[in-house]
């Protein structure tokens, strides 16, 4: 896990954040891959929220931007070279990389919680850089081969799908459950794919916005519930279970709002679990007493651990699509129109397409040919001259020998 | 037994607490008649006295308080099996009145529709006779007295967290508040096999107590330290570690709030006391660390191992009973506790018997 790589010529265009509200394109080196680890030529890589969000406002929480950062941490591509003593992968090999990865065996990694783990790299979040470039280098252990009917595409979404495995297990979630789901965007369609894949039902799903509903009623939610600003938890919590003829054993909390923590306290059946996945203010204010007599048990989830061989598993065997997640795709040198569309947040999931394309690398094919002939002509003409002043010389020389130069 | 010699203490409504002589009960199918011996008083009795009501649970018709309690058995109803009379018994107050979903899962303390002896409206045990169903009196072996049966209730609600909390050998446990109830954590981390217990309090003299009753180390809360300092306060006292599991006993925003702060990232918060209807939490924290909160509400399943835990003794309950009532001075008991000044003030029922 080198943490300082040596660089090799190359042109490896990536995407970077300074902090200060900018985001640009930029021209890095290709990375060499260290003892353990492997170069990735990128392929399909999607926005998050927190790619947006350091980017508009340079931190999160203690995680702040200062120097420029390279984004994207949901990613998939094709591992390009080798480093030392990597056993798992070959050349040629499709990927999905796993974007925490641990510094040390600390006594969280030791306790299988390495997301915890305090060191912990973590792609695309300062100072670690992200993988939102044609070609990245990361630990070979956190790479994970695709089966070839899982794609690219799919690979980049196993990070969010992760998100979502790692809290639907912390819930405990069991089939036959019933569960209430906090948010419509991509996260919470994530945990409506994973719950319904795990067999609870039925799955009530709550959004401010009639359109991310219907989406969510398009992907298999049993009960749609709109929600308003000014709505009172409790009264929504009275619609839940109306809807729901009973309330929710285990509900997922994806959106970080102080308003949805208080409904879903009010909501989760006695005795139930509630998860909070979605980051918000760093205080929020909740009716404890509630949760104290319904004995509730409040569980905090942070990112996720031993998800990706489940999830690579979940879209192969098509126990999960993730495929109509994906609405919009750009180019990776129109990733700055992409970052701008997903602040919109009109779209889903927009993935970002890393490879080359066809054209630009012929081009560049040719641009490398014109070089290296005009390297030779160069070369030739040198030459020339040389033996040219040689010749010369030696005509001199012959001259002199011959002729003489006034002496009889 | 003349018909109104069951001297009660009962509760007409908010500042109104009165003795009164009531019938003395018969025993239904499946209960027994108890001639009551020690009954504790409880926080919630005297905020009952004092609020006239908690949260949900309103006092709408006079009501006997009283719920930390044991007695012997006068008389048996029929279908009673495993008890006669004279056998010494310790009382569980939550009885679930019908098999609901909550019981069938073991949960039964979450029945709604659960009777509870002193929450409105269900009468308590603060009186000479009871009745009560027998599946919820316990027989107390000759080892533990009357006193100590009385204290299995707050002592089943120290076992019944500390199983949710998933207290076992080599945990390390943070306890806020020396009340009564943060000391019966305290014993029943320590026998779970806990190997350090931080607790802390607003009063030297309660840490004082809890030291003596096997506190590793104590910290001494001031007013003007923050909750995100306290929990450097216990991880210092830790030698550097943090603990896995905190037990949040007073109700107090700041406490659930260093409760978060301190634990270790992974480690479970149990919040047992009961605060405003509102509390404002550090969530972010709460995430990141993917600290668990796990509320309690009374116990389940906890009289068995209790009574075995005392017979057998692991557990030392008695020094918890600083103060002793005849039941006649009822009001005078009230008004102790209500000072704070001790930490269990016990009320003696039985005039022929006013020993611990």
């Amino acid at each position: 896990m080198a943490l300082a790589r040596p660089l090799i010529n190359g042109d490896n265009l990536v995407v970077v954040v300074s902090g200060s509200g900018d985001i640009k394109l930029e021209s890095r080196p290709i990375p060499e891959p260290g003892a353990g680890e492997v170069l990735l030529k990128m392929h399909s890589v999607g926005i998050c929220g927190t790619d947006v969000h350091f980017w508009q406002h340079g931190r999160i929480g203690d995680y702040v931007v200062k120097k420029p950062l390279v984004l994207g941490h949901e990613a998939s591509g094709t591992v390009h070279k080798l480093g030392t003593g990597v056993q798992n992968l070959k050349v040629g090999d499709r990927v999905t990389i796993e974007p925490g990865v641990p510094r040390e065996f600390c006594e969280f990694s030791k306790i299988g919680r390495y997301n915890l783990s305090p060191t912990l790299f973590f792609s695309s979040i300062p100072p670690d850089d992200g993988a939102l470039g044609r070609y990245y280098v990361h630990n070979a252990n956190f790479c994970f081969k695709l089966p070839e009917c899982v794609s690219y595409e799919e690979g980049a979404l196993t990070e969010p799908l992760s998100v979502a495995i790692h809290a639907c297990r912390r819930g405990g979630l069991r089939m036959g459950q019933k569960v209430l789901i906090f948010g419509a965007g991509p996260i919470g369609l994530m945990h409506l794919l994973v719950a319904k894949s795990m067999g609870a039902n039925p799955i009530a799903i709550i959004d401010m916005v009639q359109e991310r509903l219907d989406m969510a009623k398009c992907m298999g939610a049993s009960i749609t519930c709109k929600m308003e600003k000014n709505t009172c938890p409790r009264e929504m919590a009275s619609k839940v279970k109306a809807a729901l003829c009973d309330m929710p054993d285990v509900t997922l909390e994806c959106t970080g709002a102080e308003q949805c923590l208080q409904t879903a306290i009010h909501a989760t059946k006695p005795g139930g679990v509630l998860v909070l996945i979605g980051l918000g203010n760093a205080c929020a204010t909740a009716p404890m007493i509630t949760a104290t007599i319904r004995e509730l048990d409040i569980r905090g989830v942070f990112r996720y651990t031993n998800t990706w061989p489940t999830a690579i598993n979940l879209m192969a065997s098509k126990m999960v699509d993730v495929k109509p997640m994906i609405t919009h795709r750009f180019p990776l040198d129109q990733a700055i129109e992409a970052f701008e569309f997903v602040k919109k947040g009109t779209g889903l999931k927009v993935i970002v397409q890393c490879e080359e394309p066809e054209g630009a690398q012929k081009e560049q094919q040719q641009m490398k040919t014109l070089e290296q002939c005009q390297q030779q002509c160069q070369q030739l003409l040198q030459q020339c001259q040389q033996q040219c002043q040689q010749l010369q010389k030696e005509q001199k020389d012959h001259c002199g020998r011959v002729g003489g130069g006034g002496r009889s | 037994m003349a018909q109104h010699e069951n001297l009660s203490v009962v509760l007409y409504k908010k500042h109104d607490l009165r003795l009164e002589k009531r019938p003395v009960p018969e025993p239904g199918p499946k209960e027994v008649l108890l001639k009551i011996d020690s009954v504790g008083i409880c926080g919630s009795d005297v905020h009952y006295w004092q609020n006239g009501g908690i949260g949900d649970f309103v006092l709408k018709q006079p009501m006997v308080l009283g719920h930390e309690a044991s007695g012997t058995v006068l008389k048996v109803g029929s279908g009673v099996q495993h008890l006669q009379a004279g056998d010494r018994v310790a009382i569980e107050p939550g009885i679930p009145r019908e098999i609901d979903e909550y019981c069938r899962t073991g949960r039964y303390n979450l029945s709604p529709t659960i009777f509870f002896s002193a929450t409105p409206p269900d009468d308590g045990n603060l009186c000479r006779y009871n009745t009560h169903d027998a599946s919820y009196c316990y027989k107390l072996p000759e080892s533990v007295s009357f006193e100590e049966g009385a204290l299995i209730e707050p002592l089943s609600v120290a076992i019944h967290a500390c199983r949710r909390g998933g207290v076992t050998i080599g945990s390390k446990v943070f306890i806020l508040g020396a009340g009564p109830i943060g000391l019966v954590n305290l014993l029943v981390s320590k026998a779970m096999g806990a190997s350090q217990i931080v607790i802390c309090d607003l009063s030297p003299n309660r840490l004082e107590k809890a030291k003596q009753m096997g506190a590793s180390v104590t910290v001494t809360v001031e007013r003007s330290v923050g909750a995100k300092e306290l929990g450097q306060k216990v991880k210092q006292a830790l030698g550097g570690a943090m603990p896995d599991i905190s037990i949040e006993c007073t109700g107090a925003e700041f406490c659930v709030q260093a409760g978060v702060f301190a634990t270790k990232s992974g480690g479970v918060l149990v919040l047992v006391g009961m605060g405003k209807s509102s509390t404002n939490i550090p969530v972010l924290d709460l995430i990141i660390r993917e600290i668990d909160i796990r509320a309690v509400f009374r116990y389940c399943n906890t009289w068995p191992v209790a009574v075995d835990m005392l017979a057998s003794k692991k557990i030392d309950v008695k020094p918890l009973v600083t103060h002793r009532f005849p039941l006649e001075e009822a009001l005078e008991a009230f008004e102790t506790t209500k000072k704070g000044v001790g930490i269990k003030v016990m009320l003696k029922c039985d005039p022929n018997n006013q020993d611990p």
